[in-house]
């Protein structure tokens, strides 16, 4: 897997706008957004709504993610171009979640809906529909996704990267300044994990930094490549764009998406927590 | 579940509780008028990058930080612009942001 391979900018998706077997699918927390406009052909998945089970805290199941794609006229041999905006975090959270249902060609649009609008290139409005298809997925690929006891077995011998704010980690801040402070969870990081925020990653426009430029934050911060990896932030979509980053562009092997991250382990009674800017000890 | 995801503009502070947050709120302007696109990025003390919303509408943005020093950075297509800004607990901390 190469960077062209999982990415593609601007030049390209003019290009394939048109292209029957392209889909661009834009990817928003606030799907209003997409209803003031999109690029030109982009159909829309909302994250929350569509994604997730509506009574317990997970996925919608195999089944149901094949329904949801075959009424979306997606096709399984598709190229799937993901986008959105907060730096393209909600899209790399569904370019994850696609993998975990074999989804063979996904990409991102580097930069996403932001660097999108600043070089002004065309927004159109209007809801797009494709023509429905039978999607078939398959069963969802548990080698990318930690759950809380792999997380507990990891910490002190696996990375465990903490890609949330500093003050986030450090316990000062219980969610991104964005939000109000009002999380039901403890602050702090689980021992041992470093932190890396996800906007290291990152170029102001949201584009991703040279592949030698995040190795070397990531080796810089501690991570021992050679080694399992979990990424973690506060719901885990954040912690996608790093999973992302980690698996998709450096390459390293055995990166796990823990989805549950802090407000499930911040919330667990009797297990280890660090608080202030240092990882802690096991 | 709350998700992390900025909205346009900023979160509501309907039904937020202020005498616990140390709210950052303002409008973007360029040329003497809001802006309708661009992004604003807080900063913390180290310069690390805490968050980001995109504007509404009429170039407003809000953000809920701790109470401290913290910058300002604003993108808008053809500009950009950085300023401080010191947030309190209990209160609303008001920026006007001219980007040149």
């Amino acid at each position: 897997m190469s960077r062209k391979d999982v990415l593609v900018d601007a030049q390209w998706a003019l290009a394939h706008l048109d292209d029957p077997k392209v889909v661009f699918i834009e990817v928003d927390e606030d799907t209003a957004i997409y209803e003031t406009n999109h690029i030109r052909n982009a159909i829309r998945l909302d994250w929350k709504n569509e994604l997730q089970d509506p009574v317990r805290r997970d996925f919608i199941n195999k089944e149901g993610f094949e329904k949801l794609l075959s009424a979306k006229g997606v096709k399984s041999d598709d190229t799937v171009v993901l986008y959105g905006g907060n730096n393209n975090w909600f899209a790399a959270y569904a370019y994850w979640y696609f993998k975990l249902y074999g989804h063979g060609d996904v990409r991102l649009l580097d930069g996403g809906r932001k660097k999108w609008e600043l070089d002004g290139l065309e927004l159109v409005s209007g809801e797009v529909t494709r023509p429905a298809t039978s999607y078939v997925a398959k069963d969802q690929d548990r080698s990318l996704r930690a759950f809380r006891d792999d997380v507990l077995k990891a910490i002190g011998v696996q990375n465990l990267v903490d890609v949330r704010s500093p003050d986030e980690y450090a316990g000062r801040l219980l969610a991104p300044a964005h939000l109000p402070q009002e999380g039901g969870q403890i602050g702090g990081h689980i021992p041992t994990a470093a932190n890396i925020p996800w906007s290291k990653a990152a170029n102001d426009d949201g584009t991703f930094k040279s592949e030698d430029e995040l190795k070397a934050i990531y080796s810089a911060a501690g991570v021992d490549f050679s080694k399992d990896t979990i990424a973690y932030c506060r719901i885990g979509e954040r912690s996608a764009f790093s999973w992302f980053v980690l698996k998709e562009l450096i390459g390293v092997k055995n990166v796990r998406n823990y989805d549950g991250s802090w407000t499930e382990y911040g919330s667990l009674v009797g297990v280890p927590v660090a608080v202030g800017d240092e990882p802690g000890t096991a | 579940m709350t998700t992390c995801g900025a909205v346009v503009g900023g979160r509501s502070i309907e039904n937020v509780d202020i005498s616990k947050q140390a709210v950052i709120q303002g409008v973007v302007q360029k040329s003497g008028a809001p802006v309708s696109v661009g992004y604003v990025r807080l900063l913390d003390r180290n310069d690390e990058f805490v968050a980001e919303v995109p504007v509404s509408q009429k170039g407003e943005f809000r953000f809920f930080a701790a109470a401290g020093s913290w910058n300002i950075v604003t993108l808008v297509p053809g500009g950009s612009a950085r300023q401080p800004v010191t947030a309190n607990l209990g209160q609303i901390t008001d920026v006007d942001v001219l980007v040149g």
